[in-house]
């Protein structure tokens, strides 16, 4: 007889032990960001009979096979899909809604109806002072309202550029944690819990490095994993043991490329695919807006060019500098407003000019063209953030999944506690009675 | 989609994604109540928000453009008031040539009323240059300085431009904000064009002794001055058609303006009896999902272990 009752006891004694120690490691994680149920694998010990011991009863209880990790590839890769488009569509909206705040809010629109109110305000009395001194405060408003809006831009475009560049810092520290985890992956022991401790750490490296770039991930037998950027056949970010290192350039109108080891590289999702995309509007708005101040530079000089200051000399420039961020007020004498045609003696109340400026700004249409741009920008807003919560709805739903398949269930973790709890009790019993049965062995007398 | 299985960490991530949506309505619709404003920025609507701007614009160059049409309003009005008191002062001077016109005055009753009719000159020349309500010359077109100034020889000339240039009264509508000096006071008289400040200017010299039958002069001089008061008539016609049309535009401007705010309200406005039932709706789900929530989360089977 090869069995031993108080060993087979003792083995499931053990056994609900470790059971019991995975339910309470699962209920103490049940909150615990990225960590998947574990369950854990029984197996019975018994051995064949042998040559000659056959019909022999040969049983030595139970031992702990494996910690099962419940993760599902599939859903785990979802996550991260679903989760790199979700930052990528966040990322481009925060961006176009600083760009919209910039251009709106700085009221550039309203600064330059001001200004057309102004002009259309000195033709009813052009040799008034009060008139022309509100007509180059109004111009001067208009100018600095430029200005403000050119600073915005480019305060946004700093933000963007300095996220974008935390998140370049990121990826490549992840990529490096993740290199340090493959080593180590493969030298744990096959379903350790050291092992499942490690493939939690690797799939939540995985998925905050999908936050900010596409993550393309292929597993290798020993689960170490092997990522590329820009799809299946991109760019090798993490190799086994060794991880590239990704930089960021910045073009002269403020866009953002990247290079991963020194080769370009062009994500495909991701937080940094959003702000590279919300900064190329972004170089859009600032270069419409710097044409819109041009605009009205030229248009406004060149009348000041054809007409006669209020003491009979030729107009001169009244704007100077170029863009949105230059455009400046050149003279702060009302003066010199030309608003009498060509050739018009001193004091002259003729219009002529002043008409021929506002028929001009009317052509130029430097409100409508701004209206434009605010439109633009605003619609783009709109129907990026309709994009944003709709594949937010789909990222919530792809970890609701995955939490409800790798997620604890406090429920069932109380049940297995009463039930393993019943195992070791019985476990237990099994002992005492191995205890009576050698005790009825000595008592025979 | 559907879950079979579930955790309580997905129990709890739904719970929370669902209230926190609620939770996000229901502080939107707060906010329009809040502000009385649908779009609190450009995006909330592009279209509604560009035609605001668009309409916003159009009623502040409007605004300017009513202040403007009640400035030239003022002017006409001021020239209204002038030309009466060149009527007025017209027919003194048509008086006084029917009074000197009698055989039975002597020599130096004409001379008098010649010195009066030199007086009546005068005011006329003074009243012609009068000032408009920013100070500049009434009758002087767009000059700078006066309308009129008497040369050497007591002579009114005139020194202002030969239009009284026009003001853009917006959406293309404009109006001439004033009369210039020869208009009101040159008239034809048989078919040659006549200055009335000659006239009277003539007649005083007529009856102070330059003329041989000063009565004969002044009968003469009658039908001139009628002229005169007629060219005057005429131009207060046309600054009463002035007015008028002013009034119109002003009162179209008042027209325009009501259905801008109108559109305004429409595009921009809360409709609050909505508002407010689509926010009652909203707390009232909200309230039951944090009721069923709080049932929910209470049922553990940790609870009913001992």
């Amino acid at each position: 007889m090869a069995s031993d009752l108080l060993s087979i006891a003792k083995s499931g004694a053990r056994a609900a032990r470790v059971a019991l120690d995975v339910t309470a490691q699962n209920i103490a994680n049940a909150s615990s960001e990225g960590y998947v149920r574990r369950t854990v694998r029984l197996e019975e010990v018994s051995a064949a009979g042998g040559i000659g011991r056959i019909g022999d009863v040969s049983l030595s209880g139970v031992r702990v096979d494996q910690v099962i990790r419940n993760a599902d590839l599939f859903r785990q890769a979802e996550v991260r899909r679903t989760g790199a488009d979700l930052s990528r569509a966040d990322a481009e909206v925060s961006g176009l809604e600083s760009i919209e705040a910039a251009i709106e809010q700085t009221g550039v629109f309203g600064a330059i109806v001001e200004f057309e109110g102004a002009l259309q305000q000195l033709a009813v009395d052009p040799t008034d002072p009060s008139l022309r001194a509100a007509t180059i405060e109004t111009t001067r408003t208009m100018a600095r309202t430029f200005n403000i809006a050119a600073t915005s831009l480019d305060t946004a475009g700093q933000g963007i550029r300095f996220e974008a560049g935390d998140d370049v810092d990121q990826v490549n520290l992840l990529a490096q944690e993740l290199s340090r985890v493959n080593l180590r992956l493969a030298r744990a022991a096959d379903a350790s819990s050291d092992q499942t401790s490690l493939l939690d750490q690797r799939d939540s490296l995985l998925q905050q490095l999908s936050e900010r770039v596409d993550v393309s991930a292929s597993f290798a037998g020993d689960h170490s994993v092997e990522v590329r950027i820009g799809g299946p056949a991109g760019t090798v970010l993490v190799n086994g043991g060794t991880a590239g290192s990704m930089a960021m350039a910045t073009a002269g109108d403020g866009t953002i490329s990247f290079t991963l080891d020194g080769n370009p590289v062009t994500p495909l999702s991701g937080a940094l695919v959003g702000r590279g995309q919300a900064l190329v509007k972004l170089a859009d708005a600032r270069a419409e807006l710097d044409s819109i101040a041009d605009g009205i530079v030229a248009t406004v000089n060149a009348a000041q060019a054809n007409g006669t200051a209020l003491d009979g000399t030729p107009g001169i420039a009244m704007l100077s500098g170029s863009g949105a961020a230059g455009i400046a007020l050149a003279s702060d004498d009302g003066a010199l407003i030309a608003t009498a045609p060509a050739g018009a003696g001193p004091n002259s109340r003729d219009p002529g000019n002043l008409s021929a400026l506002r028929a001009a700004l009317g052509v130029n249409d430097a409100a409508g063209a701004l209206d434009a741009l605010l439109f633009d920008v605003s619609a783009t807003v709109r129907g990026r953030s309709v994009t944003r919560d709709t594949l937010g709805a789909i990222a919530g739903n792809a970890r609701i999944a995955l939490a409800a398949q790798a997620g604890v269930d406090l429920d069932q973790e109380a049940m297995n506690l009463v039930r393993f709890q019943q195992a070791f009790q019985a476990s237990g019993r099994v002992m005492q009675v191995a205890s009576d049965l050698f005790d009825t062995l000595l008592g025979i007398r | 989609m559907t879950i079979f299985s579930t955790s309580t960490s997905a129990f709890f991530e739904r719970s929370h994604s669902g209230m926190t949506a609620l939770r996000l309505q229901a502080e939107a619709l707060q906010q329009q109540l809040g502000t009385g404003e649908r779009l609190q920025r450009a995006s909330d609507d592009p279209v509604a928000a560009s035609r605001l701007r668009t309409l916003a614009r159009a009623g502040q160059l409007t605004r300017i453009d009513t202040a403007n049409a009640e400035r030239a309003a003022s002017d006409l009005t001021l020239t209204d008031a002038t030309l009466s008191a060149f009527a007025e002062t017209l027919t003194r001077a048509q008086e006084l040539a029917v009074q000197a016109g009698s055989d039975t005055l002597t020599a130096q009753q004409r001379a008098a009323i010649g010195t009066e009719l030199e007086q009546i000159h005068g005011h006329l020349v003074s009243l012609a240059n009068s000032r408009d309500s920013a100070g500049h010359a009434l009758f002087g077109g767009e000059a700078a300085g006066q309308a009129y100034a008497l040369d050497g020889l007591g002579n009114a000339v005139y020194q202002g431009t030969g239009s009284a240039g026009e003001l853009a009264l917006g959406d293309g509508q404009s109006v001439t904000r004033g009369l210039t000096g020869p208009e009101v006071l040159t008239f034809n008289l048989a078919g040659s064009p006549t200055d009335t400040f000659a006239t009277i200017k003539d007649l005083a010299l007529a009856l102070g002794g330059a003329s041989a039958d000063p009565a004969q002069s002044a009968r003469d001089a009658l039908g001139a001055l009628t002229g005169a008061l007629d060219a005057v008539a005429t131009s207060q016609t046309v600054v009463g058609t002035r007015l008028a049309w002013l009034d119109f535009v002003t009162s179209r401007h008042e027209d325009l303006g009501e259905l801008r705010a109108s559109e305004e309200a429409e595009l921009g406005g809360t409709d609050l009896a909505a508002t407010v039932a689509q926010l009652q709706e909203v707390l009232v789900v909200l309230e039951a999902s944090q009721a069923s929530f709080a049932k929910l989360a209470g049922l553990s089977l940790f609870g009913r272990l001992n």
